[in-house]
Protein backbone atom coordinates (compact mmCIF):
# COMPACT_ATOMS: atom_id res chain seq x y z
CA UNK A 1 0.00 0.00 0.00
CA UNK A 2 2.68 2.65 0.87
CA UNK A 3 4.62 1.53 -2.29
CA UNK A 4 1.85 1.80 -4.17
CA UNK A 5 0.94 5.34 -2.27
CA UNK A 6 4.77 6.40 -2.80
CA UNK A 7 4.09 5.30 -7.01
CA UNK A 8 1.06 7.13 -7.50
CA UNK A 9 2.76 9.94 -5.89
CA UNK A 10 5.53 10.43 -7.62
CA UNK A 11 3.98 9.71 -10.84
CA UNK A 12 1.32 12.54 -10.56
CA UNK A 13 4.16 14.77 -9.28
CA UNK A 14 6.35 13.73 -12.95
CA UNK A 15 2.86 14.02 -14.74
CA UNK A 16 2.26 17.68 -13.13
CA UNK A 17 5.82 18.80 -13.71
CA UNK A 18 5.17 17.22 -17.52
CA UNK A 19 1.93 19.12 -18.15
CA UNK A 20 3.73 22.28 -16.51
CA UNK A 21 6.67 22.11 -18.59
CA UNK A 22 4.30 20.76 -21.92
CA UNK A 23 2.71 24.10 -21.43
CA UNK A 24 5.98 25.82 -21.59
CA UNK A 25 6.99 24.71 -24.58
CA UNK A 26 3.74 25.15 -26.18
CA UNK A 27 3.82 28.74 -25.03
CA UNK A 28 7.14 29.90 -24.60
CA UNK A 29 8.98 26.70 -26.63
CA UNK A 30 11.34 27.08 -29.92
CA UNK A 31 8.89 24.68 -31.61
CA UNK A 32 7.20 26.19 -34.26
CA UNK A 33 3.58 25.74 -32.76
CA UNK A 34 0.78 27.59 -33.82
CA UNK A 35 -1.06 30.87 -32.39
CA UNK A 36 0.38 29.88 -28.83
CA UNK A 37 2.00 30.76 -26.35
CA UNK A 38 3.73 34.52 -26.77
CA UNK A 39 0.30 36.60 -28.68
CA UNK A 40 0.78 37.74 -31.95
CA UNK A 41 -1.26 40.42 -32.99
CA UNK A 42 -1.17 42.31 -35.88
CA UNK A 43 -1.45 45.80 -34.91
CA UNK A 44 -2.85 49.13 -37.42
CA UNK A 45 -3.64 53.03 -37.38
CA UNK A 46 -7.89 53.27 -36.51
CA UNK A 47 -9.12 54.80 -40.43
CA UNK A 48 -11.17 57.19 -39.12
CA UNK A 49 -13.11 60.47 -40.30
CA UNK A 50 -10.42 62.63 -39.77
CA UNK A 51 -7.72 60.62 -41.29
CA UNK A 52 -9.50 59.00 -44.15
CA UNK A 53 -7.98 59.31 -47.73
CA UNK A 54 -4.55 60.56 -45.81
CA UNK A 55 -2.56 57.52 -46.34
CA UNK A 56 0.11 59.54 -44.40
CA UNK A 57 -1.27 59.25 -41.25
CA UNK A 58 -2.16 55.80 -41.10
CA UNK A 59 1.11 54.39 -41.34
CA UNK A 60 3.46 53.84 -38.54
CA UNK A 61 6.37 56.36 -38.09
CA UNK A 62 10.43 55.02 -36.98
CA UNK A 63 9.70 56.85 -33.95
CA UNK A 64 6.14 55.02 -33.26
CA UNK A 65 7.72 51.56 -33.88
CA UNK A 66 10.32 52.08 -31.56
CA UNK A 67 7.56 53.67 -28.65
CA UNK A 68 5.55 50.83 -29.48
CA UNK A 69 8.84 48.37 -28.95
CA UNK A 70 9.32 49.68 -25.94
CA UNK A 71 5.71 49.49 -24.72
CA UNK A 72 4.37 47.19 -21.60
CA UNK A 73 4.65 43.36 -22.32
CA UNK A 74 5.99 44.23 -26.16
CA UNK A 75 8.56 41.21 -26.84
CA UNK A 76 9.27 42.11 -30.50
CA UNK A 77 8.15 44.31 -33.35
CA UNK A 78 7.89 43.44 -36.89
CA UNK A 79 7.27 45.46 -40.01
CA UNK A 80 5.09 44.45 -42.53
CA UNK A 81 6.19 44.94 -45.72
CA UNK A 82 3.77 45.74 -48.68
CA UNK A 83 4.22 45.49 -52.24
CA UNK A 84 4.61 48.58 -53.91
CA UNK A 85 3.68 47.41 -57.58
CA UNK A 86 0.59 45.89 -59.45
CA UNK A 87 0.40 41.79 -58.94
CA UNK A 88 -2.15 40.00 -60.95
CA UNK A 89 -2.35 36.21 -60.11
CA UNK A 90 -3.70 33.51 -62.62
CA UNK A 91 -4.70 29.80 -62.03
CA UNK A 92 -1.69 28.32 -63.97
CA UNK A 93 -4.18 25.86 -66.25
CA UNK A 94 -6.99 28.50 -66.69
CA UNK A 95 -6.44 31.77 -67.47
CA UNK A 96 -10.13 32.70 -66.91
CA UNK A 97 -9.08 32.84 -63.28
CA UNK A 98 -7.58 35.66 -62.44
CA UNK A 99 -7.34 38.47 -59.54
CA UNK A 100 -4.98 41.24 -58.31
CA UNK A 101 -3.89 40.70 -55.20
CA UNK A 102 -1.49 42.05 -52.51
CA UNK A 103 1.57 40.80 -51.17
CA UNK A 104 3.06 41.23 -47.56
CA UNK A 105 6.21 39.60 -46.45
CA UNK A 106 7.15 39.74 -42.66
CA UNK A 107 10.32 38.61 -41.15
CA UNK A 108 10.24 34.82 -40.91
CA UNK A 109 10.40 35.10 -37.20
CA UNK A 110 6.72 35.81 -36.64
CA UNK A 111 5.75 33.61 -38.88
CA UNK A 112 3.52 31.19 -36.57
CA UNK A 113 4.47 27.60 -38.97
CA UNK A 114 7.01 28.06 -40.89
CA UNK A 115 7.32 25.75 -43.89
CA UNK A 116 9.81 23.94 -45.26
CA UNK A 117 9.60 25.67 -48.66
CA UNK A 118 9.55 28.83 -47.34
CA UNK A 119 12.66 30.32 -48.68
CA UNK A 120 13.50 32.27 -51.97
CA UNK A 121 16.92 33.74 -53.71
CA UNK A 122 17.38 35.82 -56.39
CA UNK A 123 16.77 33.87 -59.56
CA UNK A 124 14.81 31.45 -58.11
CA UNK A 125 10.90 32.01 -60.48
CA UNK A 126 8.91 30.03 -58.08
CA UNK A 127 7.50 31.93 -55.43
CA UNK A 128 6.29 30.36 -52.17
CA UNK A 129 2.69 31.93 -50.01
CA UNK A 130 1.36 31.44 -46.97
CA UNK A 131 -2.07 32.14 -47.52
CA UNK A 132 -4.44 33.29 -44.32
CA UNK A 133 -6.81 30.33 -43.59
CA UNK A 134 -9.27 33.50 -43.06
CA UNK A 135 -9.06 34.02 -46.63
CA UNK A 136 -9.60 30.38 -47.80
CA UNK A 137 -12.96 30.34 -44.97
CA UNK A 138 -14.26 33.83 -47.37
CA UNK A 139 -13.86 31.96 -50.54
CA UNK A 140 -14.88 28.36 -49.19
CA UNK A 141 -18.03 29.57 -47.26
CA UNK A 142 -18.84 33.00 -48.48
CA UNK A 143 -17.65 32.96 -52.23
CA UNK A 144 -17.37 29.89 -53.53
CA UNK A 145 -21.42 29.04 -52.74
CA UNK A 146 -22.61 32.11 -53.91
CA UNK A 147 -21.03 31.88 -57.32
CA UNK A 148 -21.39 28.32 -57.74
CA UNK A 149 -17.48 27.32 -58.05
CA UNK A 150 -15.90 24.09 -56.03
CA UNK A 151 -14.88 24.87 -52.66
CA UNK A 152 -11.59 24.24 -51.96
CA UNK A 153 -9.63 22.29 -49.18
CA UNK A 154 -6.16 23.17 -48.11
CA UNK A 155 -4.49 20.17 -49.91
CA UNK A 156 -6.13 20.97 -52.69
CA UNK A 157 -5.11 24.69 -53.02
CA UNK A 158 -1.61 23.45 -52.41
CA UNK A 159 -1.24 21.33 -55.01
CA UNK A 160 -2.14 24.19 -57.93
CA UNK A 161 0.39 25.95 -59.50
CA UNK A 162 -0.40 29.91 -59.92
CA UNK A 163 1.39 32.40 -62.06
CA UNK A 164 1.81 35.48 -60.13
CA UNK A 165 2.50 38.48 -62.52
CA UNK A 166 3.93 41.61 -61.80
CA UNK A 167 4.82 45.05 -62.31
CA UNK A 168 3.09 47.48 -64.63
CA UNK A 169 2.73 47.24 -68.56
CA UNK A 170 6.55 48.47 -69.57
CA UNK A 171 7.89 46.04 -66.84
CA UNK A 172 5.93 42.76 -66.71
CA UNK A 173 6.93 39.56 -65.64
CA UNK A 174 5.66 36.00 -64.48
CA UNK A 175 6.43 33.95 -61.71
CA UNK A 176 4.98 30.65 -61.11
CA UNK A 177 3.58 30.68 -57.16
CA UNK A 178 2.26 27.82 -54.93
CA UNK A 179 0.62 27.86 -51.71
CA UNK A 180 2.74 26.47 -49.11
CA UNK A 181 1.20 26.97 -46.20
CA UNK A 182 -1.88 28.82 -44.06
CA UNK A 183 -1.49 30.81 -41.66
CA UNK A 184 -3.84 32.00 -38.89
CA UNK A 185 -1.97 34.58 -37.09
CA UNK A 186 -1.48 37.22 -40.16
CA UNK A 187 -4.18 37.81 -42.02
CA UNK A 188 -2.46 38.51 -45.26
CA UNK A 189 -1.01 36.72 -48.83
CA UNK A 190 2.58 36.24 -47.53
CA UNK A 191 5.61 36.00 -49.36
CA UNK A 192 9.47 36.00 -48.68
CA UNK A 193 10.66 38.70 -47.24
CA UNK A 194 13.83 38.22 -49.50
CA UNK A 195 11.47 37.86 -52.37
CA UNK A 196 9.10 41.30 -51.68
CA UNK A 197 12.23 43.20 -50.99
CA UNK A 198 13.59 42.34 -54.30
CA UNK A 199 10.46 43.07 -55.62
CA UNK A 200 9.70 46.29 -54.72
CA UNK A 201 13.03 47.45 -55.69
CA UNK A 202 12.55 45.75 -59.46
CA UNK A 203 9.27 46.86 -59.84
CA UNK A 204 8.27 49.39 -57.24
CA UNK A 205 6.61 52.44 -58.28
CA UNK A 206 7.29 54.64 -55.60
CA UNK A 207 9.97 55.39 -52.96
CA UNK A 208 9.98 53.13 -49.89
CA UNK A 209 6.94 54.07 -47.43
CA UNK A 210 6.26 53.74 -44.09
CA UNK A 211 4.71 50.57 -42.93
CA UNK A 212 1.23 50.83 -42.17
CA UNK A 213 0.45 47.19 -40.62
CA UNK A 214 2.94 45.82 -37.63
CA UNK A 215 3.24 42.40 -35.97
CA UNK A 216 4.02 42.52 -32.12
CA UNK A 217 5.10 39.77 -29.95
CA UNK A 218 2.94 40.55 -26.67
CA UNK A 219 3.45 38.44 -23.50
CA UNK A 220 0.28 38.99 -22.90
CA UNK A 221 -2.01 41.25 -24.52
CA UNK A 222 -4.77 41.12 -21.92
CA UNK A 223 -2.54 43.50 -19.43
CA UNK A 224 -4.23 46.44 -18.70
CA UNK A 225 -1.90 48.33 -19.06
CA UNK A 226 -0.97 47.33 -22.75
CA UNK A 227 -4.87 47.56 -23.82
CA UNK A 228 -4.06 51.08 -22.27
CA UNK A 229 -1.43 52.06 -23.91
CA UNK A 230 -3.64 50.75 -27.55
CA UNK A 231 -6.18 52.52 -26.55
CA UNK A 232 -4.41 56.19 -26.05
CA UNK A 233 -2.77 55.76 -29.53
CA UNK A 234 -5.33 54.81 -30.99
CA UNK A 235 -4.24 51.60 -32.99
CA UNK A 236 -6.60 48.88 -33.73
CA UNK A 237 -6.18 45.55 -33.15
CA UNK A 238 -7.88 42.03 -33.30
CA UNK A 239 -9.87 41.53 -29.74
CA UNK A 240 -10.48 37.99 -30.06
CA UNK A 241 -6.90 37.74 -29.99
CA UNK A 242 -7.01 39.44 -26.73
CA UNK A 243 -10.09 37.66 -25.36
CA UNK A 244 -7.97 34.04 -26.27
CA UNK A 245 -5.33 35.53 -23.76
CA UNK A 246 -7.71 35.46 -20.94
CA UNK A 247 -8.24 31.70 -21.84
CA UNK A 248 -5.01 31.25 -22.14
CA UNK A 249 -3.97 33.04 -18.41
CA UNK A 250 -6.99 30.51 -16.68
CA UNK A 251 -4.90 27.18 -18.12
CA UNK A 252 -2.07 29.29 -16.68
CA UNK A 253 -3.69 28.98 -13.51
CA UNK A 254 -4.71 25.59 -13.89
CA UNK A 255 -1.96 24.00 -14.56
CA UNK A 256 0.06 25.80 -11.69
CA UNK A 257 -3.30 24.46 -9.29
CA UNK A 258 -1.97 20.99 -10.71
CA UNK A 259 1.33 21.05 -9.75
CA UNK A 260 0.32 22.46 -6.08
CA UNK A 261 -2.21 19.96 -5.75
CA UNK A 262 0.88 17.04 -7.30
CA UNK A 263 3.01 18.66 -4.17
CA UNK A 264 0.68 18.11 -1.79
CA UNK A 265 -0.06 14.69 -3.46
CA UNK A 266 3.86 13.80 -3.02
CA UNK A 267 3.72 15.06 0.47
CA UNK A 268 1.06 12.70 1.60
CA UNK A 269 2.51 9.92 -0.32
CA UNK A 270 6.11 10.37 1.40
CA UNK A 271 4.16 10.98 4.62
CA UNK A 272 2.52 7.40 4.17
CA UNK A 273 5.88 5.90 3.24
CA UNK A 274 7.67 7.51 6.32
CA UNK A 275 5.22 5.51 8.51
CA UNK A 276 5.50 2.32 6.11
CA UNK A 277 9.13 2.48 7.34
CA UNK A 278 8.09 3.18 11.17
CA UNK A 279 6.24 0.33 10.88
CA UNK A 280 8.04 -2.28 9.41
CA UNK A 281 11.02 -1.21 11.89
CA UNK A 282 8.66 -1.17 15.03
CA UNK A 283 7.99 -4.70 13.71
CA UNK A 284 11.30 -5.23 13.22
CA UNK A 285 12.21 -3.60 16.98
CA UNK A 286 12.52 -7.37 18.64
CA UNK A 287 15.06 -8.25 16.12
CA UNK A 288 16.87 -5.15 15.46
CA UNK A 289 17.21 -4.56 19.21
CA UNK A 290 18.57 -8.35 19.58
CA UNK A 291 21.21 -7.66 16.72
CA UNK A 292 22.77 -4.97 18.72
CA UNK A 293 22.78 -6.56 21.52
CA UNK A 294 24.54 -9.44 19.69
CA UNK A 295 27.10 -6.54 18.98
CA UNK A 296 25.70 -5.51 15.38
CA UNK A 297 27.05 -2.11 14.39
CA UNK A 298 23.94 0.63 14.55
CA UNK A 299 25.46 1.98 11.35
CA UNK A 300 25.47 -1.42 9.54
CA UNK A 301 21.66 -2.28 11.01
CA UNK A 302 20.62 1.60 9.77
CA UNK A 303 22.34 0.46 6.14
CA UNK A 304 20.81 -2.82 5.69
CA UNK A 305 17.76 -1.46 6.77
CA UNK A 306 17.81 1.60 3.81
CA UNK A 307 18.84 -0.95 1.54
CA UNK A 308 15.56 -2.81 2.22
CA UNK A 309 13.55 0.38 1.43
CA UNK A 310 15.80 1.94 -1.34
CA UNK A 311 14.95 -0.38 -3.92
CA UNK A 312 11.59 -0.20 -3.08
CA UNK A 313 11.77 3.71 -3.22
CA UNK A 314 13.54 3.24 -6.92
CA UNK A 315 10.75 0.83 -8.25
CA UNK A 316 7.92 3.20 -7.42
CA UNK A 317 10.13 6.07 -8.96
CA UNK A 318 10.60 3.73 -11.84
CA UNK A 319 7.36 2.74 -12.46
CA UNK A 320 6.11 6.72 -12.18
CA UNK A 321 9.20 7.56 -14.86
CA UNK A 322 7.22 4.99 -16.84
CA UNK A 323 3.91 6.31 -16.66
CA UNK A 324 4.88 9.52 -17.70
CA UNK A 325 6.93 8.87 -20.58
CA UNK A 326 4.06 6.95 -21.52
CA UNK A 327 1.87 9.98 -20.72
CA UNK A 328 4.22 12.14 -22.93
CA UNK A 329 4.09 9.79 -25.79
CA UNK A 330 0.16 10.15 -26.08
CA UNK A 331 0.43 13.43 -25.45
CA UNK A 332 2.94 14.18 -28.47
CA UNK A 333 0.71 11.54 -30.54
CA UNK A 334 -2.40 13.36 -29.26
CA UNK A 335 -1.04 17.00 -30.03
CA UNK A 336 -0.16 16.02 -33.77
CA UNK A 337 -4.07 15.97 -34.68
CA UNK A 338 -4.08 19.85 -33.20
CA UNK A 339 -1.46 21.01 -35.62
CA UNK A 340 1.01 21.33 -32.34
CA UNK A 341 4.14 20.17 -31.74
CA UNK A 342 5.21 18.32 -28.46
CA UNK A 343 8.61 16.10 -28.21
CA UNK A 344 7.92 12.10 -26.98
CA UNK A 345 9.81 11.84 -24.36
CA UNK A 346 9.47 13.59 -21.33
CA UNK A 347 11.99 16.87 -20.96
CA UNK A 348 14.52 17.73 -18.68
CA UNK A 349 12.36 19.44 -15.85
CA UNK A 350 10.91 15.97 -15.23
CA UNK A 351 14.38 14.42 -15.01
CA UNK A 352 15.03 16.95 -12.90
CA UNK A 353 12.24 16.39 -10.95
CA UNK A 354 13.14 12.30 -10.94
CA UNK A 355 16.77 13.39 -9.43
CA UNK A 356 15.05 15.27 -6.75
CA UNK A 357 12.81 12.78 -5.75
CA UNK A 358 15.53 10.41 -5.33
CA UNK A 359 17.53 13.14 -3.34
CA UNK A 360 14.92 13.46 -1.33
CA UNK A 361 13.51 10.54 -0.76
CA UNK A 362 17.01 8.85 -0.02
CA UNK A 363 17.35 11.52 2.57
CA UNK A 364 13.96 11.32 4.44
CA UNK A 365 14.17 7.06 4.33
CA UNK A 366 17.83 7.90 6.25
CA UNK A 367 16.06 10.37 8.74
CA UNK A 368 13.71 8.13 8.76
CA UNK A 369 15.26 4.71 9.54
CA UNK A 370 17.75 6.88 12.15
CA UNK A 371 15.11 8.40 13.82
CA UNK A 372 12.99 4.41 14.07
CA UNK A 373 16.43 3.32 15.28
CA UNK A 374 16.72 5.15 18.10
CA UNK A 375 13.72 4.86 19.47
CA UNK A 376 14.85 1.11 19.84
CA UNK B 1 40.82 -6.11 28.86
CA UNK B 2 40.02 -4.86 32.53
CA UNK B 3 36.78 -4.56 34.99
CA UNK B 4 36.77 -1.69 37.30
CA UNK B 5 33.30 -1.19 39.29
CA UNK B 6 33.29 2.14 41.44
CA UNK B 7 30.45 2.43 44.06
CA UNK B 8 27.77 0.82 41.67
CA UNK B 9 24.44 1.01 42.61
CA UNK B 10 21.56 0.39 40.83
CA UNK B 11 18.52 2.96 41.27
CA UNK B 12 15.71 0.54 41.31
CA UNK B 13 17.67 -1.02 44.49
CA UNK B 14 19.29 1.89 45.65
CA UNK B 15 17.01 1.97 49.22
CA UNK B 16 17.50 -2.00 49.66
CA UNK B 17 21.50 -1.71 49.45
CA UNK B 18 22.91 -0.93 53.16
CA UNK B 19 26.43 -0.28 53.46
CA UNK B 20 27.62 -4.36 54.08
CA UNK B 21 24.93 -5.87 52.74
CA UNK B 22 26.57 -7.07 49.22
CA UNK B 23 30.24 -7.71 47.99
CA UNK B 24 29.54 -5.70 44.61
CA UNK B 25 26.83 -2.85 45.14
CA UNK B 26 28.39 0.23 46.55
CA UNK B 27 32.10 -1.36 46.35
CA UNK B 28 35.00 -0.75 44.32
CA UNK B 29 36.29 -3.95 42.19
CA UNK B 30 38.33 -5.01 39.77
CA UNK B 31 38.58 -8.15 37.66
CA UNK B 32 41.40 -9.28 35.96
CA UNK B 33 41.64 -10.92 32.35
CA UNK B 34 41.48 -14.14 32.48
CA UNK B 35 39.73 -14.48 36.30
CA UNK B 36 36.55 -16.97 36.75
CA UNK B 37 34.27 -14.59 39.27
CA UNK B 38 31.51 -16.21 40.53
CA UNK B 39 28.52 -14.51 41.63
CA UNK B 40 25.98 -15.31 44.63
CA UNK B 41 22.66 -13.78 44.08
CA UNK B 42 19.07 -14.83 45.40
CA UNK B 43 16.28 -13.82 43.80
CA UNK B 44 15.80 -10.05 44.20
CA UNK B 45 19.50 -9.17 44.83
CA UNK B 46 19.75 -7.38 40.72
CA UNK B 47 21.63 -10.72 39.66
CA UNK B 48 20.09 -10.07 35.83
CA UNK B 49 20.53 -5.64 36.68
CA UNK B 50 24.33 -6.38 37.20
CA UNK B 51 25.09 -8.60 33.95
CA UNK B 52 22.82 -5.98 31.83
CA UNK B 53 24.70 -3.29 33.43
CA UNK B 54 28.10 -4.80 32.64
CA UNK B 55 27.05 -5.51 29.35
CA UNK B 56 25.80 -1.97 28.84
CA UNK B 57 22.29 -2.33 28.33
CA UNK B 58 20.94 -0.93 31.48
CA UNK B 59 22.12 2.75 32.35
CA UNK B 60 20.07 3.26 35.51
CA UNK B 61 22.58 3.32 38.08
CA UNK B 62 24.67 5.17 40.12
CA UNK B 63 28.38 4.86 39.87
CA UNK B 64 30.74 3.79 37.58
CA UNK B 65 31.67 0.87 35.45
CA UNK B 66 35.09 0.74 33.32
CA UNK B 67 35.99 -1.49 30.48
CA UNK B 68 39.92 -1.43 29.97
CA UNK B 69 39.52 2.00 31.65
CA UNK B 70 36.80 3.49 29.24
CA UNK B 71 33.87 4.58 31.17
CA UNK B 72 30.94 2.09 29.76
CA UNK B 73 28.48 5.12 29.90
CA UNK B 74 30.46 7.29 27.97
CA UNK B 75 30.74 4.76 24.71
CA UNK B 76 28.31 5.72 21.71
CA UNK B 77 26.64 2.58 20.15
CA UNK B 78 29.38 2.30 17.76
CA UNK B 79 31.81 1.70 20.41
CA UNK B 80 29.81 -0.34 22.46
CA UNK B 81 29.14 -2.29 19.11
CA UNK B 82 32.59 -2.54 18.91
CA UNK B 83 32.90 -3.96 22.87
CA UNK B 84 30.13 -6.38 21.90
CA UNK B 85 31.33 -8.07 18.72
CA UNK B 86 34.88 -8.54 19.82
CA UNK B 87 35.61 -8.39 23.41
CA UNK B 88 32.51 -8.83 25.44
CA UNK B 89 30.20 -11.73 25.15
CA UNK B 90 27.03 -12.97 26.85
CA UNK B 91 24.50 -15.45 27.72
CA UNK B 92 21.31 -14.52 28.69
CA UNK B 93 19.03 -15.60 31.45
CA UNK B 94 16.03 -14.74 29.04
CA UNK B 95 18.44 -16.38 25.82
CA UNK B 96 17.31 -14.26 23.68
CA UNK B 97 17.23 -15.97 20.54
CA UNK B 98 15.60 -15.52 17.44
CA UNK B 99 12.67 -17.83 17.91
CA UNK B 100 11.40 -17.55 14.41
CA UNK B 101 14.83 -18.67 12.88
CA UNK B 102 16.42 -22.24 12.90
CA UNK B 103 19.29 -23.45 15.59
CA UNK B 104 21.58 -22.72 12.42
CA UNK B 105 20.29 -19.72 11.58
CA UNK B 106 20.61 -18.45 15.14
CA UNK B 107 24.57 -19.21 15.73
CA UNK B 108 25.23 -18.14 11.76
CA UNK B 109 23.65 -14.47 12.50
CA UNK B 110 26.86 -14.66 15.03
CA UNK B 111 29.37 -16.05 13.43
CA UNK B 112 29.44 -14.34 10.29
CA UNK B 113 29.97 -10.96 12.75
CA UNK B 114 33.07 -11.67 13.52
CA UNK B 115 33.64 -14.58 11.10
CA UNK B 116 36.34 -16.00 13.21
CA UNK B 117 35.11 -19.65 14.13
CA UNK B 118 34.67 -22.01 11.10
CA UNK B 119 30.98 -23.60 10.56
CA UNK B 120 32.59 -26.84 11.25
CA UNK B 121 33.33 -25.84 14.50
CA UNK B 122 30.02 -24.56 15.25
CA UNK B 123 28.62 -28.41 13.95
CA UNK B 124 31.12 -29.86 16.20
CA UNK B 125 30.24 -27.62 19.46
CA UNK B 126 26.24 -28.41 18.60
CA UNK B 127 27.57 -32.29 18.79
CA UNK B 128 28.93 -32.50 21.80
CA UNK B 129 26.05 -30.70 23.68
CA UNK B 130 23.75 -33.16 21.81
CA UNK B 131 22.04 -30.76 19.58
CA UNK B 132 23.27 -31.41 16.53
CA UNK B 133 20.16 -33.20 15.28
CA UNK B 134 18.28 -30.06 16.14
CA UNK B 135 20.15 -27.75 14.01
CA UNK B 136 17.20 -27.40 11.39
CA UNK B 137 14.76 -26.75 13.67
CA UNK B 138 13.12 -23.58 14.41
CA UNK B 139 14.38 -22.30 17.86
CA UNK B 140 10.69 -21.59 19.42
CA UNK B 141 10.33 -25.71 18.61
CA UNK B 142 12.80 -26.30 21.06
CA UNK B 143 12.86 -27.03 25.11
CA UNK B 144 14.36 -24.48 26.81
CA UNK B 145 16.93 -26.62 27.88
CA UNK B 146 17.69 -26.89 24.41
CA UNK B 147 17.40 -23.28 23.40
CA UNK B 148 20.09 -22.65 26.53
CA UNK B 149 22.57 -24.98 24.65
CA UNK B 150 22.07 -23.00 21.70
CA UNK B 151 22.49 -19.50 23.47
CA UNK B 152 25.85 -20.85 25.26
CA UNK B 153 27.28 -22.18 21.57
CA UNK B 154 26.52 -18.63 19.94
CA UNK B 155 27.84 -16.77 23.16
CA UNK B 156 31.35 -18.60 21.93
CA UNK B 157 30.94 -17.82 18.30
CA UNK B 158 33.33 -14.41 19.00
CA UNK B 159 36.49 -13.76 20.45
CA UNK B 160 35.89 -12.39 23.65
CA UNK B 161 37.90 -11.31 26.78
CA UNK B 162 34.83 -11.57 29.05
CA UNK B 163 31.95 -14.22 29.33
CA UNK B 164 29.60 -12.95 31.12
CA UNK B 165 26.75 -15.85 32.33
CA UNK B 166 23.27 -15.30 34.21
CA UNK B 167 22.09 -19.07 34.99
CA UNK B 168 23.58 -20.28 32.03
CA UNK B 169 22.67 -24.00 33.24
CA UNK B 170 19.29 -23.63 35.17
CA UNK B 171 17.74 -25.79 32.53
CA UNK B 172 20.27 -28.69 32.18
CA UNK B 173 21.07 -32.06 33.70
CA UNK B 174 24.52 -32.32 35.51
CA UNK B 175 25.58 -34.83 32.51
CA UNK B 176 24.49 -31.51 29.81
CA UNK B 177 26.23 -28.90 32.23
CA UNK B 178 29.72 -31.02 32.62
CA UNK B 179 29.46 -31.04 28.62
CA UNK B 180 28.96 -27.24 28.48
CA UNK B 181 31.37 -26.32 31.32
CA UNK B 182 33.95 -28.53 29.42
CA UNK B 183 32.69 -26.63 26.40
CA UNK B 184 32.76 -23.20 27.15
CA UNK B 185 36.29 -23.33 29.93
CA UNK B 186 37.96 -24.85 26.69
CA UNK B 187 36.83 -21.87 24.76
CA UNK B 188 37.52 -19.30 27.36
CA UNK B 189 40.91 -20.74 27.54
CA UNK B 190 41.24 -20.46 24.01
CA UNK B 191 40.65 -16.63 23.87
CA UNK B 192 42.78 -16.41 27.15
CA UNK B 193 39.34 -15.10 28.74
CA UNK B 194 37.68 -14.14 31.80
CA UNK B 195 34.40 -15.79 32.83
CA UNK B 196 31.64 -13.89 35.02
CA UNK B 197 29.16 -16.55 36.19
CA UNK B 198 25.91 -15.35 38.11
CA UNK B 199 23.21 -18.08 39.97
CA UNK B 200 20.98 -18.38 42.73
CA UNK B 201 23.05 -21.16 44.42
CA UNK B 202 26.75 -21.37 45.10
CA UNK B 203 28.46 -24.04 42.42
CA UNK B 204 31.98 -25.53 41.41
CA UNK B 205 31.14 -25.14 38.00
CA UNK B 206 34.84 -23.68 37.51
CA UNK B 207 37.38 -23.25 39.35
CA UNK B 208 36.31 -19.46 40.78
CA UNK B 209 39.13 -17.10 41.41
CA UNK B 210 36.63 -14.93 43.19
CA UNK B 211 33.38 -15.73 44.84
CA UNK B 212 31.15 -12.75 45.38
CA UNK B 213 28.02 -12.33 47.02
CA UNK B 214 25.25 -10.01 45.87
Amino acid sequence: MAWLSLCAGTTLLLLSVMIWWNFQELLYGKNENDSLGNSFIILSKSVTNDNMGRPDLTVFSQSEIIALSNAPQVQDVGVLTSNRFPAYIALNANMDFSSEIFLEAVPDRFIDKKPLEWNWQQGNREIPIILSREFLNLYNYGFALSQGLPQLSQSSIQALAFDLVLGSPELRETYSARVVGFSDRITSVLVPQSFIEFANEKYGRNAAAFPSRLILNVKDPSNTHFVQFLESKNYATNAEQLRWNKVRAVVEVIASATGLLAILLMGISVLVFVLFIELTIARAQQSLSLLLQLGYDPGYLRKFMMQRFIPLMLAAIVVAVIFAAIAQWLASIFIVRMNLQLPALPGFPVWIAVFLSIVLLVLQIRISVIKAMKSI
Amino acid sequence: MEIILQQLAPTPLKDKITENSSDVWKKTLSFHKGEHVFIQAPSGTGKTTLIHILYGLRTDYEGEVHWDGKLLNGMNETQQAHLRAGFLSVVFQDLRLFSEFTTWENLEIKRTLTNTVAQQRVEEMLQRLGILEKKNALAKTLSYGEQQRVAIIRALLQPFDWLLMDEPFSHLDSVNIDKAVSLIAEVSAANNAGIILADLERNDYFLYHKKLFL
